[in-house]
């Protein structure tokens, strides 16, 4: 059992031999000690930041949800209509919730993977402050009667030129940690992380040069405004998501990742074949046919990396299954990493013509991206945060039964959600596709699944809830003093490496 | 993997790919697009608007429209679209030349909006006098604001209009409300004709065929005609409307609107329903949608609204509501400046216009239709 623990606990780099000496590592315990030091006052800003937003917008959720059914529900006031609580909460999450949450992620990793004390922490605290001013000005805006009516752009020009501002800080800050690093390999996560932090200030930009200061012509920005937020979905969450699963997982089992080669096919296919894709959701519309098309080739195409991802972590996995009854972060994760493979292959189903057919501007597109930004990206966030946040503040998780309810929560949540979509997508699209039946009854159709969409709300509330609350435990210092971290069950006195 | 450098060149380079491949070759191959028009410049189309239209857009992005309305018609052949009487062909890139944002939409919780604007006319006009739309739907109405008052001429061409209509059983004890001015007596016959379900996208018999009549073609005419045959007298009043409205009336004559500037007020009928997407409708239908349809799943946009004392006389803009909806006595609710930009946005919104580039599926599709339903 002792080495259990100790693998959890304190396991060296993946990838690194696993014999080094006791001194070694110790001398490494303590490396990483002082740049888990280092980090903590950016890092817990960008979590608390993104703490708050994620109660703000599960809140915007609960209205967004139940107004869609309920239309009466305060319509009198104008900045309650669900016209505009929608883009609010949609931006709350992306840019507010899994946008922080994500950077203080991937922060954390790259001050560990470079093996360098962060530096110039004041370029990310200022960075944190002008994103939150950013998301801020841009929800009031939003709620005020500014969106623009981009998917994903809506914030007005003053919220994104702060954004930018503060993105500018955040990533002058990457590359100055990558100047700073230590050794020569590059790790796959910071392949992933490099990735994102390059690829979102180019698209930030192109969107909104192409969408406001340039604007395209006609029917073209709506190609733009999906090809943002597909990237967005891709090259900034997905590519930091899959980074923290590369990392979290080998770390806590204390395996080195399975397949190096499959990581790089993996990496190199994702970058490719992900950034084509978008384009499917214009199907049959104004656009010349190859467009979707080739966003459709794409989307298959991005069956290549999940596949190797999913080998990867399915293979350095294997055996160690069982650990899933201890560790927070490895269950998060690997829920996540799952969640991942079935998010591209939902992708792909809903993209082939003969299925778009039914399940365009349906509900199910919903699903979809409930699916990547949650089940996947914000479920492997959790993970990652139950095992940075313990680092930073110096306390364990007070509560194992907190941690195993904010699981089940979130995943029943998000499992009947994605069900009631999909499913009430479908029977939406195909009514909408009878055109002897009146269209209002194709909006009846889905009303029920709407309500369970809801009731899947109140569970993804309660989680929220119950994580917001333990996580402001951890911050005010109340966790437990503890060598051991915190595990989802006791450790029997069978242990689990019988199982390894 | 070692060294930044490859790292580097490959995240810039699959980027930039997929940059120039979406967007930067489309901006090429369909980026620059002129309206249409014939050889000697005239009918061109799409046309720029401005002033109310474009606040309009604005407040239609604001309030979130486009999550719940698409505003594209897709192809025959891959949806049904056109089935649905969402447009008489599918959109094309030159449609939204002129359109800033653009809102092709991603969900339907509403219906299509591309061609509301031309189904108020053909809704209007009904079910016959297919000719009588052709000059309504060839310019695209320019300022969005087509005021019922600025079509005398059309006025003339819609007597015959109204003659015609009656046929549809149920038009018959409402057209005697039907006495007012000017655009009136053809906006009466058309209020009688939707009865509530019609405005779910399934029309009772008398009304399907009015959507072809958005096609506006002369070519188009007799199809659309011989796709409305039911109404027994009516032929002969629709072709004759047809070939001499369109130089009666250059400026829309769209019996549309009533709000802005609008001379003459909506008759209030016995249904107590304005015509079907005309202004007067469409600011009942943002007030209180349910009150229209009472299958509506729309929220009501009140905020845009304002009750206020009559003080003198009441405003001709007043929202004509019955029942539970209705103001106090002495009261009356009449749009702000920012519902009326949005109701001349939503009339403006129109694609009945042909274009070269698409078959108009009018013949293909409509007749199929008709007697579907």
């Amino acid at each position: 059992m002792a080495v259990c623990v100790k693998r959890m606990n304190a396991s060296g780099i993946p990838l690194k031999e696993p014999s080094v000496s006791a001194a070694a590592a110790d001398a490494e315990q303590v490396e990483r000690a002082l740049i888990d030091a280092s980090t903590r006052v950016p890092v817990l800003m960008f979590y608390a930041s993104a703490m708050a937003w994620l109660i703000i917008g599960t809140l915007l959720a609960g209205f967004v949800s139940f107004k869609l059914h309920t239309p009466d529900l305060f319509s009198e006031i104008s900045f309650l209509t669900w016209g505009r609580m929608r883009p609010a909460h949609m931006n709350v999450m992306v840019y507010g919730w899994a946008s922080m949450a994500g950077m203080g992620t991937a922060i954390w990793l790259m001050a560990r993977l470079c093996r360098t004390i962060l530096r110039h922490p004041l370029l990310l605290v200022a960075g944190a402050g002008f994103w939150n001013l950013g998301v801020l000005l841009g929800v009031c805006g939003i709620l005020l009667g500014d969106s623009t009516g981009y998917q994903w752009l809506e914030f007005p020009h003053y919220a994104a030129i702060i954004l930018f501002v503060a993105y500018t800080l955040i990533v002058s800050w990457a590359v100055l940690m990558f100047r700073f690093r230590r050794g020569e390999q590059i790790y796959i996560t910071q392949w992933y992380l490099l990735g994102a932090f390059l690829w979102f200030p180019w698209l930030y930009a192109a969107g909104q040069l192409m969408l406001f200061a340039v604007p395209v012509q006609g029917v073209l920005q709506s190609a733009v405004g999906w090809w943002y937020a597909n990237n967005l979905l891709f090259l900034w969450f997905g590519a930091i998501g899959l980074g923290t699963a590369y990392y979290m997982i080998p770390k806590v089992i204390g395996r080195p990742v399975y397949s190096y080669h499959l990581a790089t096919i993996g990496f190199w296919s994702y970058a490719l074949f992900s950034s084509w894709t978008g384009m499917q959701r214009l199907v049959d519309g104004p656009f010349p046919a190859w467009m979707v098309t080739a966003s459709i080739a794409a989307t298959i195409l991005t069956m290549i990396p999940v596949a190797t991802v999913g080998l990867n972590h399915h293979m350095t996995m294997q055996g160690y299954f069982p650990l899933l009854r201890y560790s927070p972060t490895l269950r998060f994760t690997v829920f996540g990493a799952i969640s991942y493979t079935v998010f591209s292959m939902v992708g792909v189903l809903i993209s082939l013509r003969s299925v778009a057919r039914y399940v365009n501007f349906t509900q199910a597109s919903i699903a979809y991206s409930h699916l990547g930004l949650y089940a996947f990206f914000t479920m492997v966030i959790f993970g990652s945060m139950y095992y940075i946040v313990p680092r930073l503040v110096g306390r364990e998780w007070r509560y194992a039964s907190l941690i195993k309810l904010h699981f089940w929560a979130s995943v029943y949540g998000i499992g009947l959600m994605t069900l009631m979509l999909l499913a009430g997508g479908l029977l939406q699209g195909e009514n909408m596709e009878n055109p002897s039946l009146a269209f209002s009854e194709t909006t009846e159709t889905v009303l029920p699944y709407l309500r369970g969409r809801s009731l899947a709300g109140i569970l993804l509330t309660a989680s929220h809830f119950i994580f917001a609350y333990h996580f402001g435990l951890m911050l005010l210092g109340l966790g437990r003093t503890s060598t051991v971290p915190t595990f989802l069950n006791p450790v029997e006195a069978e242990g689990p490496e019988t199982h390894l | 993997m070692k060294g930044l450098a490859p790292l580097f060149l490959g995240i810039f380079g699959t980027f930039a790919f997929s940059w120039v491949g979406l967007t930067v070759i489309p901006n090429w191959q369909i980026g620059h697009l002129d309206p249409q028009m014939e050889e000697d410049g005239s009918d061109a189309y799409p046309q720029p608007q401005s002033g109310m239209v474009e606040r309009g857009a604005r407040v239609y992005a604001a309030n979130g429209c486009i999550y719940c309305h698409s505003q594209q018609v897709r192809a025959d052949y891959a949806a049904d679209d056109i089935e649905r009487k969402w447009g008489g062909r599918r959109s094309a890139p030159r449609d939204y030349i002129f359109e800033r944002p653009v809102f092709l939409g991603k969900m339907r919780m509403g219906q299509d909006l591309s061609n509301i604007g031309a189904r108020a006319l053909a809704e209007q006009e009904n079910a016959p006098p297919a000719g009588a739309t052709s000059p309504a739907a060839s310019p695209a109405p320019p300022g969005g604001a087509p005021a019922p008052g600025a079509a005398p001429s059309g006025a003339s061409p819609s007597p015959p209009a109204n003659a015609g209509s009656p046929p549809p059983g149920a038009a018959a004890p409402k057209t005697t409300a039907s006495p007012p001015p000017a655009g009136s007596p053809a906006t009466s016959s058309a209020a009688a004709s939707p009865s509530p379900p019609a405005n779910a996208g399934s029309p009772p018999p008398g009304a399907p065929p009015s959507k072809t009549t958005g096609s506006p073609p002369p070519a188009g005419s007799p199809a659309t005609s011989a796709a409305s045959p039911p109404p027994s007298q009516t032929p002969g009043a629709s072709a004759s409307p047809g070939p001499n409205a369109p130089p009666a009336s250059p400026t829309p004559p769209a019996a549309a609107n009533a709000s802005p500037a609008a001379g003459a007020p909506w008759p209030v009928q016995t249904s107590g329903q304005p015509p079907m997407y005309s202004a007067a409708w469409h600011h009942v239908h943002l007030y209180s949608p349910r009150s229209i349809n009472v299958d509506s799943n729309m929220p009501s946009y009140r905020f845009l609204y304002q009750t206020r004392r009559i003080n003198d006389t009441p405003s001709d803009d007043g929202l004509r509501l019955s029942g539970s909806e209705a103001p106090p006595e002495g009261w009356e609710i009449v749009p702000t400046y920012d519902a009326k930009c949005l109701v001349a946005y939503l009339i403006s919104l129109n694609q009945s216009h042909p274009l070269k580039e698409v078959r108009s599926a009018a013949p293909a599709a409509s007749p199929p239709a008709a007697p579907g339903k």
